[in-house]
């Protein structure tokens, strides 16, 4: 049988989309359902899943692990969000100022986020060491002799670990905020001089304003983000010590693949998932409040 | 009749091309042992024209999640490396190929008898030792020498380790920061059980499926956070964070140090070559009796996966790599050989390097050893990826000052009780 001629000139672009689709659907997609139906079975790896009903999901809310999970996620986000943005934000607005030597900062501040997670991460152990580090030698410099334990003091280590999440990260969010920055027109920032306004005023009154809207997106990008962090956990901390930054990405990690609990562990998604979905659904609604159209 | 012939050429044949092209996989935890491996894994191949031997070895935090990945995969290496922490649980889950029939017809008298034991589960010979190790006390001669003291004996008590540790912990410049610490200790399994075992303390039930500790136990834990938090003799672990754990003691920042064995390589090469330094048993505790205290040794296994299609050339593999056919330098520093020839020969010893007792490793393996490994042992324990949790967790905790040791044995017991029940 010979197709219509036009049923094959619809077909070729389907033959070559094909690999991308059977990788999506089975790789992406069809774990997505898989790891649903799991959250509901009691799976151990090595025998076959049981269905357990919502023990799961009762457990996580149950156990105190979990709960820890819990806030220091939580905690993570608050610290993560604010510091990403807010340190984006200042250096898209130094670099817009037309500084000399722009081009080699913007590259400058971009690198971290190109460079290799597990390679810098060896260098900020290698900063945080409670002795012989580089940081608490700089703060003895400067006279503070507090000497934290950066990383095996579970009241600093999730600081860390933010630290360093944020210093890889703004560099991202800023080339995002000066593309929306380089839209705004000039004219806007002269009439205002004209009118005397000052820098403060400028800043607040026409770049936040028109910049809202690129503004919106990265913290939309920057909170989710925020609940996924992995690599930096993983290579500085082992969400260590005793589950101080262990957070929920790294928990799913942990639950999936050293406890092999799959059951657990995605539950454990599919709770993040949900969270995600709330976050993303109340910055939409708050969006009206302060995003300029 | 005349099928016979024909089978039988045909079951040649079929061993023929088997011997041709077999690839037997076997992966490892120990990098630095590989590289010594490699000869004799060469021998291996070269001995037996057609196989292949494709090795992988990573550190043991990455080698137990891959490791259990493949497991679940159903595509374990042939043959892989298990330690006595972990056969139970691998047993259980049925990963292990029964060595009984394989090992027919092989003089197994020749090797340590206290090693084979924990490859031994339900009754059957699921994993093969190649060596065995036992945490020992390292101190440094040239310490105690400037101290003015002696060397830990065979009599030492609690008390005059305690001693020890006070006179030669030294803030030489008067600083008020510490320049040389009497001793080392985090909430490593290697850095601690062996204390609680010597002082008779159990931290499992008798079934070993619970985590209840007795009164030596609680007794041994508190004596080591009395000399961190009280007698001041030892660091916080966290003012450690940053140095690698193996190298405080070969660097000079502390006089004493409990771990394994085996870092006695990691002590030869860190150090400097200058250093005198030795190694002691740990001293027997205040609450056992000669036959209560129990020394803490173990074996580094070899398994075959149990669905290994080369069971027979494994097992080959596996008495190439613990037999006689090594010698006592591929065994670094203190890694005993299973077999017991290599072992207790003059060649093993080495005593042309430090240290200048290693036959005390073999004293302390034939004392009456105890392991306190269990199923899931890794996550209560806090072991390898689980390192940052569980009892090590929570034992850090009470060394850095944050919480009462009381408390953390309620949390660790609580946590390791819902992990024996998995």
């Amino acid at each position: 049988m010979k197709l219509p001629r036009y049923t094959r000139a619809h077909l070729w672009p389907l033959a070559f989309l094909a690999p991308t689709i059977v990788g999506l659907l089975v790789f992406r997609l069809l774990p997505i359902f898989w790891s649903f139906g799991l959250s509901f079975a009691d799976w151990q790896i090595f025998d076959a899943p049981s269905f357990a009903g919502l023990d799961n999901y009762v457990g996580l809310f149950t156990s105190p692990t979990t709960l820890k999970v819990f806030r220091v996620s939580a905690l993570f986000t608050l610290l993560y969000v604010p510091g990403a943005v807010g340190l984006a934000l200042a250096l898209a607005v130094i670099l817009n100022s037309g500084l000399k030597g722009m081009a080699f900062f913007r590259g400058a501040f971009f690198l971290p986020y190109i460079t290799s997670v597990v390679a810098v991460t060896l260098v900020w152990r290698w900063i945080f060491a409670t002795r012989f580090g580089l940081l608490n030698n700089a703060l003895d410099w400067i006279g503070i002799e507090a000497n934290p334990a950066w990383l095996a003091d579970p009241g600093f280590a999730l600081p860390a670990v933010v630290i360093v999440s944020v210093w890889r990260d703004a560099g991202f969010y800023m080339l995002l905020l000066l593309a929306g920055l380089q839209t705004i027109n000039d004219e806007y920032y002269e009439a205002a001089k004209v009118d005397g306004a000052n820098a403060w005023q400028r800043f607040r009154k026409i770049t936040v304003p028109l910049l809202s809207r690129s503004l919106f997106f990265v913290l939309i990008v920057a909170l989710i983000k925020s609940t996924q962090t992995f690599e930096i956990t993983y290579a500085l901390t082992e969400g260590g010590p005793n589950g101080a930054t262990t957070t929920l990405a790294f928990a799913i990690y942990h639950r999936a693949f050293i406890d092999f609990e799959m059951g657990q562990a995605a539950a454990l998604s599919y709770v993040l998932c949900v969270v995600l979905g709330l976050l993303t659904l109340l910055n939409f609604h708050f969006r009206r409040r302060w995003v300029h159209e | 009749m005349k099928t016979f012939p024909l089978a039988l050429t045909l079951s040649v044949a079929a061993a023929a091309a088997q011997a041709q092209d077999v690839t037997l996989s076997y992966m490892m935890w120990d990098p630095s042992q590989l590289e010594i491996e490699q000869a004799t894994i060469a021998a291996f191949e070269e001995a037996n024209p057609g196989v292949t031997v494709e090795v992988q070895a990573m550190p043991p935090s990455d080698y137990w999640p891959k490791l259990s990945a493949l497991a679940a995969a159903g595509d374990l290496p042939d043959v892989f490396a298990m330690s006595s922490g972990f056969v139970d649980g691998w047993a259980a889950a049925g990963n292990l190929a029964d060595l009984g029939p394989l090992t027919e017809g092989t003089d197994l008298s020749v090797y340590y008898e206290g090693a084979m034991a924990p490859g031994t589960v339900g009754g059957a010979m699921v994993a093969f030792p190649q060596n065995w190790v036992a945490p020992v006390l390292y101190y440094n001669r040239d310490m105690f020498d400037a101290a003015g003291i002696a060397y830990p004996s065979a009599d030492w008590t609690w008390d005059d380790f305690r001693d020890a540790a006070a006179a030669l912990t030294l803030d030489n410049d008067n600083d008020g920061t510490v320049d040389q610490w009497g001793y080392w200790v985090y909430g490593r399994y290697a850095h601690v059980d062996t204390w609680v075992f010597r002082n008779g303390g159990r931290y499992l039930n008798e079934d070993g499926n619970r985590l209840a500790l007795n009164d030596a136990a609680v007794n041994a834990l508190g004596f080591l956070a009395s000399l961190v938090l009280e007698d001041k003799v030892a660091p916080m672990p966290q003012e450690m964070e940053g140095i690698r754990q193996q190298d405080v003691f070969p660097l000079g920042m502390a006089a004493m140090w409990v771990d394994g064995s085996w870092n006695i390589a990691n002590v030869r090469s860190v150090a400097d070559p200058e250093m005198n330094w030795g190694i002691a048993q740990v001293p027997m505790g205040p609450d056992a009796t000669e036959e209560t205290a129990a020394a803490y040794a173990w074996a580094d296994m070899m398994a075959i996966a149990a669905n290994s299609e080369h069971q027979d050339m494994a097992w080959k593999f596996i008495q190439h790599m613990v037999g006689e056919g090594r010698s006592a330098s591929d065994f670094l520093g203190g890694k005993v050989p299973a077999f017991r020839a290599i072992a207790e020969s003059e060649a093993w010893l080495e005593r042309d390097q430090k240290p200048d007792n290693k036959e005390l490793i073999l004293e302390i393996g034939a004392q009456n050893v105890y392991t306190g490994f269990s199923k899931n042992w890794s996550a209560w324990r806090g072991y390898a990826a689980e390192g940052t949790g569980g009892m090590n967790g929570e034992l850090d905790e009470v060394f850095n000052g944050r919480k009462p040791l009381n408390e953390a044995i309620e949390a660790f017991t609580a946590y390791g009780n819902e992990v024996l029940a998995r």
